[in-house]
């Protein structure tokens, strides 16, 4: 019964979002409004931990399973990709090590200031 | 009887978990990470519906029950947020740095990219967002002029890369920091990637999620305003 609580909790709140989600007067995504809801009703410590654990270690664990069906959309652009995969293909993959290192280095560089500072301080 | 079997939700689904488990299985054999479950999953499920001359539609009438479980599994995202709270607080600064930087360079690095290769605007509007969470990256790419179905697949090819190739990118590129590579997986390859940065550890997860619905933000807010 708890995994059935906590499904139902999770696809109430889910709803809340795209309910709030369609009244914006920007675009904003339902699922993401319902993220940060959850987070401050946990915070606010209304939803506890033990509400969520079981269905939230099964979805941590299949969650990328759960992304199947987008992917196998690909198959409805087979003709667009005949002709222009191979850019496309290059300009994601080159631009996710762009990304990734320019991340990856903003934080690192934004840590290390941060401890220089608290060394200075000490 | 063909059809019968396959216009059934029940075919969708069945396949989609079949295939995924079997890619679990072929992954935990041979222990490499190019064999990639998701990606095993994608391509014996099309590899079927070619074969057997499937059409998506009835593929997708499962299939879209399925994909129905991305919303609460996003909103799910603040469980492993909330739970790493105190890390997320003391690299707030940091996290923040990282996705506005990580948001920025996908933008103009595509852009660059775009013109380099010398693809047309409405295929490069459709890559532009293709780093940031699907339901984002759809209004962006509308926004842009761009094709939906085409976003959502630039949009997985990246994130399966990015979970492919994290642990990849890591070593490649030093990073030691186990929040910078929270930051940088979410940002980079949104929350197919954070499915990996998960597997890697609760910590760094949970500040992937955190990074892909900053970077979401961030991208929208550029792509909205700037371009």
């Amino acid at each position: 019964m708890k995994v059935l609580i906590e499904l139902s909790l999770l696809f109430v709140l889910t709803l809340i979002g795209e309910a709030i989600s369609s009244i914006l007067p920007f675009t904003f995504p339902g699922t993401l409004i319902a993220m940060f809801l959850l987070l401050l009703l946990m915070g606010l410590g209304v939803i506890k931990e033990e509400h969520l654990s079981t269905s939230a270690s099964f979805f941590s664990r299949y969650m990328a399973m759960f992304f199947i069906p987008a992917g196998v959309e690909i198959i409805e652009n087979l003709e667009m990709l005949k002709t222009s995969w191979i850019p496309l293909v290059l300009i994601s993959i080159i631009s996710l090590f762009i990304t990734f290192l320019a991340s990856a280095k903003a934080v690192e560089l934004v840590e290390a200031l941060s401890c220089k500072k608290k060394g200075e301080e000490k | 009887m063909k059809e019968l079997i396959t216009a059934s939700p029940l075919f969708g689904i069945a396949i989609t978990i079949i295939s995924y488990t079997l890619g679990l299985k072929i992954n935990r054999r041979t222990g490499k990470a190019i064999f990639n479950p998701l990606l095993i999953a994608e391509i014996l499920i099309i590899a079927v519906l070619i074969i057997f001359k499937i059409p998506f539609s009835a593929y997708n009438n499962g299939g879209a029950i399925i994909n129905l479980f991305l919303g609460p599994m996003t909103a799910m995202l603040a469980y492993s947020i909330y739970r790493e709270r105190m890390l997320v607080r003391k690299h707030i600064v940091a996290i923040i740095a990282g996705t506005v930087a990580g948001s920025i360079a996908s933008i103009i690095s595509i852009i660059l990219l775009s013109h380099l290769f010398g693809i047309n605007e409405t295929l490069s509007a459709s890559l532009i967002p293709k780093s940031v969470t699907t339901p984002i990256a759809i209004a962006v790419s509308a926004s842009l002029g761009g094709i939906r179905s085409l976003t959502v697949t630039a949009l997985l090819l990246t994130g399966v890369a990015g979970n492919i190739l994290a642990p990849f990118m890591i070593k490649l590129f030093r990073v030691k920091n186990r929040v910078a590579q929270g930051v940088a997986i979410g940002t980079a390859s949104h929350v197919v990637g954070t499915s990996k940065a998960l597997e890697m550890g609760e910590d760094i997860g949970a500040i992937s999620s955190i990074a892909l619905s900053f970077s979401g933000i961030v991208t929208a807010i550029i792509a909205i305003l700037v371009l």
